[in-house]
C-alpha cells in the first residue's frame, strides 16, 4: 500500500504515446518552461535583467517564498492546510529579535527557543486536526493568533527597536557569498532545503507514508500507518520551516513585526498551487520551489515594468489565474459519474 | 446528553447561538454601568463582521469557499468613499443600486471562475483577492474620509432600536425567499456530494455559481455598513476580514466539507468573535493577550462542535 500511493499516477502502461504525458504528470515541466519564458522576457525587455546583481537579488527573494512554503507543501501532500505560517513568520521574527537584541540571549539559545516554539505550535495543530477531525483551516487559523498573541506577550508588546543578530542579516545581502561562492547563503540553505525535502519525500518510509496518508487517510491506517504522527510531525515540519523562515526575515528586515509574514501565507499558497501540489496529496516540493521562483520572477518583471504596488497585485492575480488554467481545472462532475 | 447531541447534529449552529448567548451574559455583567444606549450601537459596531461572515457561508455551503468576501467589502466601501460620492452621486437610489450590481457582478465572476471554468475555488478566489485588493489599493492609495446622512443613518438608531439590526435581517429574508425555491436545497445537496447530486439532477454548477453571486450580493451589502461605521476608505483591512469572516462561519457550525450549515450559524459565530474581542477590551485585558486568547477560543470552540458533531470519534478505533 505505501508503495503504490505515492505511484498511483504513474502505473499507465508505458508506451510511447503515453511517455510524454506521464512525464508531464511527473515532472515539472511546465513550471520549468515557464519559467523559462518568463526570464527570457525579463531579459529581452528590460535592461540589467540578467545581469547577475539582479539574479541575486531575485534568488534571494525566492529563497525567503520557497522556504516559507515548503511546510505548506508538506501539509497539502497530507491533505491539509496550514493557515498559521504568516503568523509562525511574525512571531518567530518578533522572538528572534526580542530575545536577542532585548533579552540579549546567545544565538543559539533564542534559535532553539524559536523553533521548539513552533514544534509545539505545529505539533498541536496536527493533533487537533487529526484527533478531533476538526478542519485544519480554522484550527491553524486560531493557533496563528495564539502564536502571535504569544511573541506580542513575550517581548512585551513593541519590539520594533530590538535588533535581530547582524550575521543574520548577512545571510541574505546581495554582496555576500558562500564560501567562495557568489551567492549568498540563504541561496545555499535553500537549494540544501530544497535536496533533503526531495529526498524525504522520494526515499525515506517517512515520505511514503505522507503520500499515503494524503491519498487516502483510511487506507494508509490499513497499512498500518499511524496517520494521527504523521499529521503531528507534518504539520510540526511545516511551522519549524516556517519560524526557520522568519528567523531569516529578521535578519533581513533587522526585527520582527506583527505582520512581517503575512504576504508569504497568501504567496506560499499560490507558489504550492503554482506547482501544481493538490490538495489532495499529490505533487512534491521541487514543484512549489519553482513556482517560487516563477512568482517572484514575475513580480520583479512588473517592478521592472514600473507598475506600482496596486497595479502589480492585480496584474498578478490575473496572471496567476491563466498560468494554472492549463492543468489545475478540475474535471466535470458528469464525467466523474 | 445524547439528546443534546442529536439536537446539534440537526442544528450545528447551536453551538454558536448558545456560546453567543452566554457570552453576550458575562458582557451584561462586566458592564454592569453601560447604558442603555450602549447597546444599539454594539449591534452597529457588529454589523461588517457579521456580513463578512454572513456572505462567505454561501459557496461554503456549496462546498467552495471564498477567500475574496473580505476584499469585496473593503472594495464596496472604497467604491462608495472614493468613487461615487466625490463624482457627486450621494443618493441611496443611485449609490445602493450601483453597489449592489457591483457586488453581485464580482461574485458571478468568481461564480463562473470556480462552476462554469472548473478552478478550485481556492484558487480562483485567491487570485481575485489578489485584483480586487489592488484595486482596492489603486482607489484609496491612503484612508481618506467620506460620507452621506443617509448612509450614517443605517448604523444610527430610532429611539432604542438599531437601524443596523433591519440591514443585516435582510440577507436573512433573501435566504427565506430561496428556502422557499429549491436553490437552497440544491445548494446543500450540490455541497454533500457533488457527484451524487449531479447524477440526481441537481443543476451543480448553477447552484454553486448562484451562491457566489449571492455572496458577492451580501458582501456588498457589508460594504455598505462599513462604510456607515468607519465614514471613510481603508484598503488596508482586506486580508484581516477574510480570515475573521471563515473563523466566524465555522463557529457557527458550517461545515467546510459542504452540504451542511446556514446563515444563522454564521452570525452566531460572528457575534461570539465580536463579543469575546468587546469583552476583551470591556475588561481591559492587555492588548497582547487579546490575540492568545481569541485564537484559544477559536480552536476550542472548532474542537468542541467537531467532537459534538462527529460520530467518528467514538466508533473508530485510534
Amino acid at each position: 500500500m505505501t508503495d503504490t500511493a505515492p505511484a498511483a499516477a504513474d502505473t499507465t502502461s508505458p508506451t510511447r504515446t503515453h511517455r510524454f504525458t506521464r512525464s508531464l504528470k511527473r515532472y515539472p515541466i511546465v513550471q520549468a518552461a515557464a519559467l523559462v519564458v518568463v526570464f527570457l522576457i525579463g531579459v529581452l525587455t528590460l535592461d540589467g535583467f540578467g545581469t547577475g546583481r539582479s539574479i541575486t537579488n531575485i534568488l534571494i527573494t525566492a529563497s525567503f517564498l520557497g522556504i516559507a512554503a515548503a511546510g505548506q507543501t508538506l501539509v497539502a501532500l497530507v491533505g491539509g492546510i496550514d493557515m498559521s505560517i504568516g503568523a509562525v513568520i511574525s512571531a518567530s521574527a518578533i522572538l528572534t529579535s526580542y530575545l536577542y537584541g532585548g533579552l540579549g540571549w546567545p544565538d543559539v539559545a533564542v534559535f532553539s527557543f524559536v523553533l521548539v516554539f513552533a514544534l509545539l505550535l505545529g505539533a498541536a495543530n496536527g493533533y487537533i486536526g487529526q484527533r478531533f477531525g476538526a478542519n485544519p483551516l480554522i484550527v491553524t487559523l486560531g493557533s496563528g493568533f495564539v502564536a502571535v498573541g504569544l511573541a506580542q506577550v513575550i517581548s512585551g508588546g513593541g519590539s520594533d527597536s530590538v535588533k535581530a543578530p547582524e550575521w543574520l542579516g548577512m545571510l541574505s545581502r546581495p554582496v555576500s557569498t558562500t564560501f567562495g561562492l557568489p551567492v549568498p547563503p540563504i541561496v545555499v540553505i535553500w537549494i540544501a532545503l530544497i535536496v533533503i525535502v526531495m529526498v524525504m519525500l522520494t526515499s525515506t518510509p517517512f515520505g511514503k507514508r505522507i503520500y499515503a496518508t494524503g491519498a487516502s487517510a483510511n487506507a494508509a491506517r490499513l497499512a498500518l500507518i499511524s496517520v494521527r504522527w504523521v499529521w503531528v510531525l507534518v504539520f510540526g515540519l511545516s511551522s519549524v520551516l516556517a519560524a526557520f523562515a522568519g528567523i531569516l526575515l529578521a535578519g533581513f528586515a533587522g526585527s520582527g513585526n506583527t505582520t512581517l509574514g503575512d504576504p508569504y501565507l497568501f504567496l506560499g499558497l499560490a507558489a504550492v498551487i503554482v506547482g501544481g501540489t493538490t490538495l489532495d496529496g499529490r505533487g512534491d516540493y521541487l514543484r512549489t520551489a519553482l513556482a517560487a521562483l516563477l512568482l517572484v520572477v514575475v513580480q520583479t518583471i512588473l517592478v521592472g515594468f514600473g507598475f506600482t504596488n496596486a497595479d502589480r497585485q492585480i496584474i498578478f492575480g490575473l496572471l496567476l489565474l491563466v498560468a494554472v488554467a492549463g492543468y489545475i481545472r478540475q474535471p466535470r462532475l458528469r464525467d466523474l459519474i | 446528553m445524547t439528546g443534546f447531541r442529536a439536537a446539534l447534529v440537526r442544528r450545528p449552529y447551536l453551538i454558536a447561538v448558545v456560546l453567543a448567548a452566554i457570552l453576550l451574559a458575562v458582557n451584561v455583567v462586566a458592564m454592569p454601568s453601560a447604558a442603555a444606549s450602549y447597546w444599539p450601537g454594539l449591534i452597529a459596531n457588529l454589523a461588517p463582521l457579521a456580513f463578512v461572515a454572513i456572505a462567505s457561508t454561501p459557496s461554503v455551503l456549496g462546498g467552495g469557499i471564498d477567500l475574496s468576501i473580505g476584499p469585496q467589502v473593503v472594495l464596496s466601501n472604497i467604491v462608495i468613499v472614493m468613487v461615487l460620492l466625490p463624482a457627486g452621486i450621494d443618493s441611496p437610489w443611485a449609490v445602493i443600486p450601483i453597489v449592489l450590481a457591483l457586488g453581485i457582478l464580482i461574485g458571478t465572476i468568481n461564480g463562473v471562475l470556480v462552476a462554469l471554468l472548473r478552478f478550485p475555488a481556492m484558487i480562483a478566489t485567491l487570485c481575485v483577492m489578489f485584483v480586487l485588493i489592488g484595486i482596492a489599493q489603486r482607489l484609496a492609495p491612503q484612508p481618506a474620509g467620506g460620507s452621506t446622512p443617509w448612509i450614517e443613518f443605517l448604523t444610527s438608531r430610532a429611539g432604542l432600536f438599531p437601524i443596523a439590526a433591519l440591514v443585516i435581517a435582510v440577507p436573512f429574508a433573501v435566504w427565506l425567499v430561496l428556502r422557499r425555491t429549491s436553490f437552497v436545497r440544491n445548494l446543500l445537496a450540490a455541497g454533500g456530494d457533488p457527484i451524487a447530486a449531479t447524477s440526481a439532477g441537481v443543476p451543480v454548477s448553477a447552484v454553486r455559481l448562484l451562491s457566489y453571486t449571492l455572496g458577492g450580493l451580501f458582501a456588498s451589502i457589508g460594504g455598505l455598513m462599513l462604510t456607515s461605521l468607519l465614514r471613510s476608505a481603508d484598503a488596508s483591512q482586506a486580508s484581516t476580514l477574510v480570515l475573521i469572516g471563515l473563523a466566524a462561519v465555522a463557529l457557527g457550525g458550517t461545515a467546510f466539507t459542504g452540504g451542511r450549515g446556514g446563515l444563522l450559524g454564521s452570525l452566531a459565530g460572528a457575534l461570539c468573535i465580536f463579543l469575546i474581542q468587546n469583552l476583551l477590551t470591556a475588561l481591559s485585558v492587555p492588548a497582547v493577550w487579546i490575540n492568545v486568547i481569541y485564537g484559544l477560543l477559536l480552536v476550542g470552540s472548532v474542537v468542541l462542535s467537531a467532537s459534538l458533531l462527529s460520530q467518528k470519534n467514538v466508533r473508530q478505533p485510534v
